[in-house]
């Protein structure tokens, strides 16, 4: 029976112990259904393990959810809905592609007659008889999304697929990640970097020690970013007067060594610009340099992790 | 099930392997053959402790007899094969890779194991019968009567030596899984297989001969062999169920319970 829902995957209060370590921790989010969810967090905060529970390879000690609208403790229920890439894409070295793509089809009863199509869409359609083990490491990773595919899945869950690759290998992996999600289906790909993934994702979910920082849609996230200003005059020694002209204007900016920093909402720069440029004219002082700065994703990511660590 | 063991008959009918598996069975054959006939006297004791003379070799499972009593010193290479190809299965992702296709782990499991045991079941029958063909050769030279051996008793004794080593490999099959499931790493759990069931219980049997009765190697090798001085067909039967039974149960406890984190 398929289960019609609007949310691809609910999760709360997962926890996940080995002895008294604690890998997941009361994790608690949702996936809506057709959204790229980018799965965000450093090595070691819990993602691999978060994704293994999902697809009913690992038990948590604590917390339930739901899958397609099944319940997490039955996989074989959402399973044949579900594809995944998890860990490092494990195939049978000596057997070609086509053959280690036939015996995942012939146990998970799904069609083979799809396997030449998925090579194709996976860019390997002229490398399906070499075996396994001459693969390239891209090329490895593409026959693992080839093997995810197998089914039609409604939910692709892919566990770091740009791992080791080289930016080439990166762009393409984002490429087909984007081919992939373009059917409507749900995708939840993980990675350590996020600017490998905010291209690709329109949802976002970061975990640090097994705890969410941040999960909804990345246009909230990107709002959240700030913008910054840097000013800097002929003249260093006027700094600290021009600091207090823009205050006295109602711009609070931080002094640098060399350097003024204003910060703001990124939809204010342009305003704020303007404002700080004809403050500093009428004083008299001549700026030489008034130049924006985005903060970009990564960076905010960066400080979330920062702060969950402090 | 089936399912599973399709997919496994995918892996390993495979030209190459079917060739390595014609060249050993052959191999097999000759060496079961050339041995066994070269070394039986009239009356003597043959390989094995078990009493291969040049008459029972002339009785009704003749024909069959080099093919039984050589086959009891493969278990160990079974043994060893199922511990390399299950541990790898564990260490190397690919089990995990079948569960996401199939969640139902004890399926996935036996049926993994059974479609390798279907393609050994084949081999056996192949050098069954390559023993059978050679047995007769070898009989011409050492002068052995054959008419027996084509009687319906020689195709009774053909069949039960072909359950009992099939019964013995089935046995040497699970306690390999199971070492292969414990340790989920095939250099480990291969050293500890070897150890066991390689000195040690021969060592231990050499010095305390009731150890020929007990030991889980050496009673499979008596099933293969189709009993033994030692051990009788019967005895080696039941305690050979007892010994799989409970490594089945422990692997099974184990792999529905445990995590897959590899």
């Amino acid at each position: 029976m398929v289960a019609m829902t609007t949310t691809a995957l609910s999760v709360r209060g997962l926890t996940k112990r080995y002895g008294s370590r604690v890998v997941v921790d009361h994790l608690t989010l949702e996936v809506p259904a057709g959204v790229v969810a980018g799965f965000v967090g450093p090595n070691g905060a819990g993602k691999t393990t978060t994704m293994a529970m999902l697809l009913g390879l690992v038990r948590p000690t604590s917390g339930a959810g739901t899958v397609l609208g099944h319940p997490l403790d039955h996989p074989a229920r959402f399973l044949p809905d579900v594809g995944a890439l998890i860990e490092s894409p494990a195939f049978y070295p000596a057997l070609s592609g086509i053959k280690n793509l036939r015996m995942l089809a012939t146990v998970g009863d799904h069609d083979v007659d799809r396997i030449p199509a998925l090579l194709e869409l996976v860019g390997l359609a002229d490398r399906g008889n070499d075996p396994f083990r001459s693969y390239s490491l891209g090329m490895k990773q593409r026959l693992g999304i080839a093997a995810a595919l197998l089914g039609d899945p409604r939910l692709l869950i892919l566990d770091e697929p740009s791992n080791g690759l080289d930016p080439q290998g990166m762009r393409e992996m984002r490429e087909l990640i984007a081919k992939v999600a373009a059917d409507g289906r749900t995708v939840l790909v993980s990675s350590h970097v996020l600017s490998e993934l905010e291209q690709v994702c329109d949802w976002l979910i970061m975990i640090d020690s097994g705890a969410v920082l941040f999960a909804g849609a990345v246009a909230d996230f990107a709002a959240d970013s700030d913008a910054a200003l840097t000013i800097a005059t002929t003249r260093p020694a006027d700094l600290p007067k021009l600091r207090q002209v823009f205050a006295d204007a109602g711009h609070l900016v931080e002094l640098g060594d060399d350097r003024l920093v204003a910060r703001m909402h990124p939809g204010d720069l342009d305003a704020v610009a303007a404002d700080l440029n004809r403050a500093a004219f009428d004083a008299g002082i001549v700026l030489t340099e008034l130049s924006p700065k985005h903060t970009t994703l990564q960076d905010r990511y960066l400080s979330l992790v920062d702060g969950s660590t402090r | 099930m089936t399912h599973v063991i399709r997919a496994q008959l995918i892996r390993l009918l495979r030209r190459k392997t079917m060739v390595l598996a014609a060249v050993g069975a052959t191999a097999f054959a000759v060496m079961a053959a050339t041995t066994v006939f070269s070394s039986a006297k009239h009356g003597g004791a043959g390989l094995g402790g078990r009493a291969v003379t040049l008459e029972t070799l002339a009785g009704k499972g003749g024909g069959t007899l080099a093919f039984a009593t050589a086959a009891s010193f493969i278990g160990f290479f079974i043994f060893v094969t199922f511990i390399a190809l299950m541990a790898s299965e564990f260490s190397g992702g690919t089990f995990r890779a079948l569960l996401l296709r199939d969640p139902r782990r004890l399926r996935v499991l036996v049926g993994q194991v059974v479609g390798i045991l279907i393609v050994i079941a084949g081999i056996a029958a192949v050098a069954e019968l390559l023993t059978f063909a050679l047995s007769f050769l070898m009989a011409a030279s050492r002068g052995v009567p054959t008419s027996a051996w084509l009687s319906s008793g020689g195709a009774g004794d053909a069949i039960k030596n072909y359950a009992t080593v099939l019964a013995g490999v089935g046995g040497w099959a699970v306690l390999g899984t199971t070492l292969a499931v414990i340790f989920r790493s095939a250099p480990l759990a291969l050293g500890i297989g070897f150890v066991w069931a390689g000195p040690f219980e021969h060592l231990v049997a050499n010095a305390w001969t009731t150890g020929n009765q007990w030991f889980p190697g050496l009673v499979l090798q008596s099933l293969i062999a189709g009993g033994t001085n030692e051990l009788a067909l019967g005895r080696a039967l039941v305690m050979g169920l007892v010994y799989v039974g409970v490594a089945a149960t422990a692997t099974l406890a184990l792999v529905a319970t445990r995590d897959v984190t590899a």
